[in-house]
């Protein structure tokens, strides 16, 4: 029996079941590439994508998108930008390749900052994917420029409390006091051991026989010429034993000096203990404007990251996250390849936007962007992005076809109303009004050097209730209510894992100067109280090793001094008496 | 339940059908390959296709691709380990850039690295799976398929067809 390879009547089911197919397609092709470009679209920008039509008209390679909405990925309730019509042209053969290109795009109604009414952002709260990661990472580079807030609302200088195993003057006054005792003990035993006693005795005998004694009585001479000697030789112990403890008693002295150096050192510590708030202008302008001028730098750093991890140079395969689906996702792996097209292309876009949509006058903007490629090395050319307008100017390029890729940006942007703000640490509230922000930025491989400036001429100050009672509120307060223009830039510059930020603005020399005036007596006060709390710890331990040394001192000055005292007068009397007996001065 | 209750009618159905067991064993590993690989890719549609086109037992298809499809789901991670072994390998880079550039080809999800691993698991085990299952049908259709048939549980499952009908009009 012969089997058949082919079961040929099931065509006829398959090429239905075609037809069922390409029904379908027809009917949810527009369906189906708007959920997919939400998707791809929110993957990407790690916040919300929605769209509210799409039409594809792939044998014209037209796509006609309407009510295009992108959410911040860093506010909850903003939008990054709406455009109400997008209408791209696309090469349709590259489509089976699975690359998209698109000739250009022309974006009309674009709208920025505009609120919404749900959360937005997708990777700030998954953390998942590219973005999330991207997101995180800047995050953290943004919180290692947190800067402590300056401690003024109250006028308060806090002090920690001090512990008084960390001063070294009382382990120096404890180790003194044991070197006193041990001079002590040793000077006692060296005296003892001069043995004084016996030749005192000795020579006051000599001396009484020697009153009673003629001048031919020449034993008694001799006696007395030997008690000299011995005298004489127990004098030059007693000096040794002067020069021994004056020795000892110039250390003891050292060490009280020592004593008084530990002290300073105290003083030096608990001074450190104080968090006296810095009097210095730059460090005001970073205290207050820094955590707000950071914010540009991270957002705009966000999206040079974006665009690196999702624009790299080079043409080795890229792996990125598969699609999610029920299945694991897996990677999927691209490989680029030399002249050929790259996965993602917009050759050309033109871009017609509004600035102030609410405002009686809303003013119409154009501008343009090109060469937005997911293979810059297979493009050839940077992308660049440009933007005119009355009160407005700005641009950027993204340079990614050489290994280090260099990302630029600059804006300045006229006459945004920015929201009233609380500066930090101070009790004001800052509204700027109209202003006139800049920005530069210029991401060089991993060396950024970037410049954010605010310039109003028209700012008004708002006091915090809460701290009317404060003097250094009412000082501040006085300082800067009547300055009505706002200066402040921001500086970046250095390797991009530890930049150094510079801050300054035209409120901080007018601040820091009436802050040095008042404050300085209060921190003057403060480090009184300070010695005065150091003293009171050690001046119990240091006071009674002081009174010891001086009296291990006078003690042994003493003993030296009445044993030479004794020595020398037995022996004046003794060389008197042999002078009146022999008549001639003795050797 | 009623799924379970469909598989095991697809297992017996096939099992006594009237296929050899060639044809019910080329029909499952037809069938493993919809299981084993994520389901929405072109390459499944060719091996639909197949199964409908060659005179195998579209059952045991079925049958091959509800019995593989949680075996899919278990060896992804494995799917996955061996589609980047593949995808980057050094060795195999310039098959891959020029499958990647060609027309068609990347629809079918090649570079994907579950979707790659998933496909060269099942082409090798396919040939494998299909004698082992031939086997095995041959087997149980000269032992215990004939008392198996006769069995109450047999016709008990078997009757339960008035309850897809019944699930047909349900509300």
């Amino acid at each position: 029996m012969t089997i058949k390879v082919f079961r040929w009547r099931a065509v006829g089911p398959l090429l239905v079941l075609f037809v069922i197919g390409c029904v379908l397609w027809w009917l949810f092709a527009d369906t189906i590439a708007r959920h997919e470009t939400t998707k791809v679209g929110t993957q990407i920008m790690g916040a919300k994508v929605e769209i509210q039509s799409l039409h594809l008209d792939l044998p014209n390679g037209k796509v006609l998108i309407r009510g295009l909405t992108i959410a911040s990925p860093h506010e909850a309730f903003r939008n990054l930008l709406q455009a109400d019509e997008l209408v791209a042209d696309l090469d349709v053969v590259p489509l089976t390749e699975e690359k998209v290109i698109i000739n250009r795009i022309a974006a009309n109604g674009l709208r920025f900052g505009t609120p919404r009414a749900t959360d937005g952002r997708v990777a700030a709260k998954s953390g998942e994917g590219i973005a999330g990661r991207v997101l995180a990472e800047t995050k953290a580079w943004a919180s290692q420029f947190q800067i402590p807030v300056l401690q003024l609302a109250t006028g308060k200088i806090s002090i920690d409390s001090l512990d008084p195993r960390r001063l070294s003057t009382i382990p120096a006054a404890t180790a003194l006091s044991a070197r006193a005792d041990s001079a002590r003990r040793a000077w006692q035993a060296a005296f003892d051991s001069l043995r004084l006693g016996p030749t005192l005795d000795s020579a006051s005998a000599t001396l009484e026989r020697l009153r009673h004694a003629r001048a031919t009585d020449l034993a008694a001479l001799n006696e007395a010429r030997q008690a000299l000697d011995r005298l004489k030789r127990a004098r030059d112990r007693v000096t040794a034993l002067d020069r021994n403890v004056k020795t000892g008693v110039a250390e003891l002295r050292a060490g009280l000096a020592g004593l008084d150096s530990a002290r300073r050192r105290d003083y030096a510590f608990a001074r450190s203990l104080l968090k006296l708030p810095s009097l210095e202008a730059p460090e005001i302008g970073a205290a207050l404007f820094a955590p707000g001028a950071i914010k540009p730098f991270e957002r705009v750093l966000y999206y040079a990251q974006l665009a690196r991890r999702y624009m790299p140079p080079g043409l080795l395969p890229r792996a990125s996250t598969g699609p999610s689906r029920l299945r694991r996702a897996g990677e999927d792996v691209r490989f680029p390849k030399e002249h050929a097209l790259p996965a993602f292309l917009l050759r050309s876009a033109e871009l017609s936007f509004l600035l102030h949509p609410a405002s009686a006058q809303p003013q119409r903007y154009a501008g343009h962007l090109t060469g937005l490629t997911s293979d810059p090395a297979l493009y050839g050319r940077p992308t660049s992005f440009g933007a005119t307008g009355p009160q407005l100017a700005a641009g950027a390029m993204l340079n990614h076809l050489r290994d280090i890729p260099v990302d630029t940006a600059g804006a300045t942007v006229g006459g945004i109303t920015l929201p009233a703000f609380q500066l930090p640490g101070v009790p004001l509230r800052l509204d700027p009004g109209a202003v006139t922000t800049q920005l530069g930025f210029a991401l060089n491989g991993d060396t950024i050097h970037a410049r954010f400036g605010i310039r109003s001429t028209n700012v008004r100050w708002a006091r915090d209730s809460g701290f009317t009672n404060s003097t250094i509120g009412d000082l501040i307060w006085r300082t800067v209510s009547g300055i009505s223009n706002l200066d402040v830039e921001a500086r970046l510059s250095g390797a991009l894992h530890h930049p150094d930020l510079a801050v300054r603005s035209n409120l901080d020399q007018a601040i820091a100067s009436r802050l040095r005036a008042v404050l300085g007596e209060q921190v003057a006060a403060a480090e009184k109280q300070m010695r005065d709390r150091v003293d009171s710890l050690i001046n119990d331990k240091v006071g009674p090793v002081r009174a010891r040394v001086n009296e291990v001192q006078s003690q042994a000055q003493a003993q030296v001094a009445q044993q030479q005292a004794r020595l020398d007068a037995l022996q004046k009397q003794l060389e008197q008496r042999l002078r009146e007996l022999t008549g001639f001065r003795l050797p | 339940m009623f799924a379970l209750i469909k598989l095991i009618q697809s297992l017996f159905g096939a099992l006594h059908s009237e296929g050899t067991p060639g044809q019910l064993a080329a029909g499952m590993v037809l069938g493993s390959f919809l299981g084993l690989t994520p389901l929405f890719n072109l390459h499944n549609a060719l091996i639909f296709a197949a199964l409908v086109l060659l005179n195998v037992s579209f059952a045991g298809g079925l049958l091959g691709w509800a019995l593989f499809v949680p075996v899919g789901f278990l060896l992804d991670p494995l799917f996955d380990w061996i589609g980047h072994r593949l995808l980057l390998a050094e060795s195999l880079g310039g098959l891959w850039t020029s499958l990647y550039n060609t027309p068609v080809v990347p629809l079918t999800n090649f570079n994907n690295t579950v979707v790659l691993g998933s496909l060269v698991f099942a082409l090798l085990a396919s040939v494998p799976l299909f004698f082992v299952l031939r086997w095995a049908v041959a087997r149980y259709r000269v032992t215990i398929g004939e008392r198996v048939r006769q069995s109450r549980f047999y016709k008990t499952v078997m009757a339960s067809k008035v309850y897809n009908v019944y699930k047909m009009f349900r509300p």
